[in-house]
């Protein structure tokens, strides 16, 4: 590995890239790309740097890239929009960022067969602008829809607001090109055809390349599922004077077998003051309102409108009031954009500072959650009352499988950190409060999370306790495909797929 | 491997100079209100962004280096390239969802069209201004008007030719109405303040000009020469005073920004005049039945919404109203909200230092236009117009300006020239 900047590197990838302004080495440009929407020691941000970064056009380029990398055994880390919530495209070990948002081409809309191909480094609106016209959608809809790429949804197994309808990001790939470790493009897909979406032939790799964090490769190509564009969108919020009630109304919506149902999701009292700082003339919710259930749906016009009749009984069954249509449309509208502000930040005090945010996501079973709600805003209150920077956002649960969304929720706490005022000290405190929070999921069944991934300390210890049996199987594919550890090293505890069991190294 | 900083590298803005001091001090909160959230929403409507593709080049970025500089990280000298890349279009603001989301409870807006200003300023202060902003600032400085038409040998460039495009319309110097013509419009496309004029006559709205008009000072403010800018303020509000002015007609929307943000910002209370934005005139004039659009115009348009007047001053409901009063046309319309992505590339002294970039940024927005397949963009920003139309000439798209439309359905033929 290199310990220093070495003007041959710069040399090297400057010859890959040709004319083309797309290797950087100046201060600026490796800064802003060694930071990402969520909190991370911002009195360490100059620690995780690249020493270069590189914006290809090509998979060839990138191929290039990787394979110079390996020779020299220099780390590699692939950024998409860098709006990953665990850091995940934040280099630990230095190295080579390559940056794909000049990859952002649409390549070819395949009416007939209902695929877009497309560079890593579109935007989904921006494909979706594209797409309008021809009467589809690709439906991978996450909170970050706006800003984040398609190589990184990939990247992190992204999930998706509208995931139980039309599916997450996984579901939607239908198939990819990739470039390994080693530096090799490869087709990725269900057996063979780029346009598959079921096959039975040798092994099924795509769900492999999908969620790995940057640590098995770089997609260069997405093939992306096709849906028609909805006909009809509906949103139904409803309010609870009781959490339990709240909960119980949250499975039976997801049970309902409704097959146009997108999402329901589950917001508790803490969430609900929280957004209630937004502005009273927003939600105008009496006090008596301390839990939220939302409902929506998406298809045709004939499937929705029937169903949402079946909606507005089901979402009253145990209680709940309908908030009406304008918080109900007004709110889910907003879905992207009340993402979390820094202004809504409070002290222990009430007073107003300015917080990052930070939500630690899980995957957990619906009978786990009013338990794990509970358990969690204790952990949270115990190192507000203790480091006081701290403020609790409150939680909402959304379910999370795809088509089938009755099992299993993405479950969220959303935590304010006065992040000015981080020290090593409070960081440390941070990583803490961020372990109990993923202890408490592995110990009721569930798993650390559900779609930001495991990569930020706090979680990433912990992921071969997740893994299980199967963390024995995950090194060896890690040590098969990246021999010499240049894949976004550091990350999910990875390195110790190069660590052989008498404890000496062997990659 | 981490790169580390060195600390006797570090950077201090207090050791810097008092702008410096100042500059981060007072632009902190509102960049930190960035950082600490980083959604980035912001990238995607950038229109320099869409065509760069490089994240420095991202309102993200402007925020996030004052917060490195606070930290001692980054100097002037290291961020001041990617302040260049911004046309000051204002939609990384709109698109804020700290904007959207407390805007109205909090009165808060991420500024980012001042930081990046105020950074250009800095970099004037400290040498590390671009050396075509530095030419053009002095050759507007030596003319008093932008050196829009080049100086070459014959350029009719100067005093003695800011009132050329007037020429044989009798319209007097002086008066309580004054019609400021920006120096793209009195130099490179004529066809505008003729049209303009001619209109307000026709419409019975008494107007005069001024006795000795200097460039608005507004690029020169953008680029970051605030003295230069201020100086032109102060001889333009003199002249103003000097002719008994009370309102102003800004027929340009980078004068209108100017006017109504720049100007009462270097002269507080004391600057009372009205500004009027030509296109809510016009649309008065139209719905009072002054102004009387007869002609049919046989077109297939669409609007391209001048950032200065969608994103920074939201006025994108009167330029459609004339538009649908305008007999004959056939007016496929993109919303103004969609419009925030878009761009033409010519404002925030882009085109001159960046003009590649700039000219990519209006083939792609003629590209959105050749999609609605029409025959003719219609814009009512004068410097958008120049690249739109080298952009158009490439699609087979005119380019022309809302204005000279009206002018042509009132039945005026304006003269002057589209262009060079």
């Amino acid at each position: 590995m290199v310990t220093a900047l070495d003007e041959s590197v710069v040399e090297e990838l400057g010859g890959i890239l040709g004319d083309d302004d797309g290797v950087l080495t100046n201060v600026t440009s490796r800064a802003m790309r060694a930071r990402v929407p969520a909190p991370f020691p911002v009195h360490r941000w100059f620690e995780y740097m690249p020493q270069v970064v590189v914006l290809p056009r090509t998979a060839e380029q990138v191929s290039e890239i990787v394979k110079f990398a390996n020779r020299h055994r220099i780390p590699v880390v692939p950024r998409a929009g860098g709006t990953g919530l665990a850091d995940g495209a934040v280099p630990l070990r230095g190295g080579i960022m390559v940056d794909i948002k000049r990859m952002s081409e649409i390549k070819e809309i395949d009416l007939v067969n209902r695929t877009v191909t497309v560079g890593p480094g579109i935007n989904m609106l921006k494909l979706n602008e594209q797409l309008r016209k021809h009467g589809v959608m690709y439906p991978d809809d996450p909170a970050s829809y706006p800003c984040s790429l398609v190589g990184g949804r990939i990247g992190t197994g992204g999930w998706s607001l509208l995931g139980a309808r039309y599916g997450h990001t996984r579901d939607l790939v239908v198939s990819m090109q990739v470039v390994l470790p080693t530096g090799e493009i490869v087709d990725i897909g269900d057996g063979g055809g780029r346009k598959l979406r079921k096959s039975s032939t040798g092994l099924n790799l795509k769900q492999l390349f999908t969620g790995h964090q940057g640590t098995l490769g770089i997609t260069t190509e997405a093939t992306l599922e096709l849906v028609p564009r909805a006909e009809c969108e509906f949103a139904a919020f409803f309010a609870f004077d009781d959490y339990m009630k709240a909960h119980l109304t949250t499975g039976t919506l997801a049970r309902s077998g409704l097959a146009t149902l997108a999402g329901v999701v589950l917001f508790d009292e803490r969430k609900l003051a929280y957004l209630r700082r937004d502005d009273e003339a927003y939600i105008p919710q009496p006090d008596w309102v301390v839990s939220a259930v939302a409902a929506t749906l998406y298809g045709t016009r004939a499937e929705v409108e029937p169903a949402s009749k079946r909606v507005m009984e089901l979402g009253r069954s145990a209680g709940g009031k309908y908030v009406g249509d304008e918080i109900s449309w007004g709110d889910w509208a907003s879905r992207h954009d009340r993402y979390a502000t820094p202004l809504h930040g409070r002290l222990p005090s009430g007073e107003v500072v300015p917080m990052c945010w930070h939500c630690e996501d899980a995957a957990l079973t619906y009978s786990e959650l009013p338990k794990v709600r509970e358990e969690w805003h204790a952990i949270v209150q115990r190192y507000i009352d203790e480091y006081g920077i701290f403020d609790d956002w409150g939680m909402f649960a959304y379910t999370n499988g795809a088509y089938k969304p009755w099992g299993d929720y993405l479950v969220e706490i959303d935590v304010g950190i006065w992040e000015e005022k981080l020290n090593d000290e409070t960081w440390a405190g941070w990583v803490n409060l961020k372990r109990e929070i993923a202890e408490v999921s592995l110990r009721h069944g569930g798993s650390i999370t559900a779609c930001h991934g495991a990569t930020r300390v706090g979680d990433a210890e912990l992921v071969p306790t997740e893994m299980g049996t199967a963390w024995e199987v995950v090194k060896r594919v890690k040590r098969a495909l990246d021999p010499n550890n240049i894949m976004n090293p550091g990350k999910q505890m990875l390195d110790q797929a190069y660590v052989s069991t008498d404890g000496e190294g062997s990659g | 491997m981490a790169t580390k900083p060195k600390s006797d590298t570090r950077y201090d803005p207090r050791a810097d100079g008092q702008l410096q001091e100042e500059f981060v001090e007072k632009w902190r909160d509102n960049a930190y209100g960035c950082f600490s959230s980083g959604h980035k929403f912001c990238r995607e409507v950038c229109p320099v962004m869409q065509v760069t593709r490089n994240e420095n080049h991202s309102p993200t970025a402007f925020h996030a280096n004052i917060v490195a500089m606070e930290q001692g990280q980054v100097s002037v000298e290291d961020v001041a390239d990617d302040y260049v890349h911004c046309t000051q279009c204002g939609a990384c603001e709109l698109r804020c969802p700290n904007t959207l989301f407390t805007g109205d409870f909090y009165r808060h807006r991420t500024e980012t069209v001042k930081v990046v200003r105020a950074m250009r300023a800095l970099m004037v202060d400290k040498g590390l201004d671009r050396q075509n902003w530095q030419v053009w600032n002095r050759l507007t400085d030596e003319l008093k008007n932008e050196p829009v038409l080049g100086v070459g040998d014959g350029q009719p460039n100067g005093q003695e030719h800011v009132r050329d495009w007037a020429d044989g319309l009798d319209i007097p110097v002086g008066g309580e109405t004054i019609m400021f013509v920006d120096c793209e419009a009195a130099f490179y496309r004529t066809s505008i303040p003729r049209a303009t004029a001619q209109i307000l006559q026709k419409a019975g709205v008494p107007f005069g000009l001024m006795r000795e008009q200097w460039c608005c000072g507004g690029p020169a403010a953008e680029m970051g020469y605030v003295e230069q800018s201020r100086a032109f303020a102060e001889h333009n509000v003199a002249d103003w005073r000097a002719v008994g002015a009370k309102r102003i007609i800004a027929i340009e929307p980078h004068d209108y920004i100017h006017f109504t943000e720049d100007y009462p910002a270097y002269f507080g209370e004391s600057f009372d005049f009205e500004v009027i934005q030509i296109l809510e005139l016009v649309a008065e004039l139209i719905r009072d039945g002054r102004l009387k659009l007869e002609r049919p115009i046989d077109r297939v348009v669409t609007y391209h919404d001048p950032c200065r007047l969608n994103k920074r001053k939201g006025i994108y409901e009167a330029p459609r109203e004339i538009l649908r009063a305008i007999p004959g046309l056939t007016f496929k319309d993109i919303d103004h909200v969609t419009q925030w992505s878009y761009c033409s590339g010519g404002g925030g002294g882009l085109p001159i230092e960046k003009p590649e970039i700039a000219a990519e940024i209006s083939r792609q927005r003629l590209g959105r236009a050749a999609e609605l397949e029409v025959d003719t963009l219609v814009s009512a920003c004068v410097w958008s117009e120049r690249p739109l139309a080298a952009a158009g000439s490439d699609v087979g798209i005119e380019v022309l300006d809302l204005i000279e439309l009206v002018a042509e359905a009132a039945g005026i033929e304006a003269g002057g020239r589209e262009g060079a």
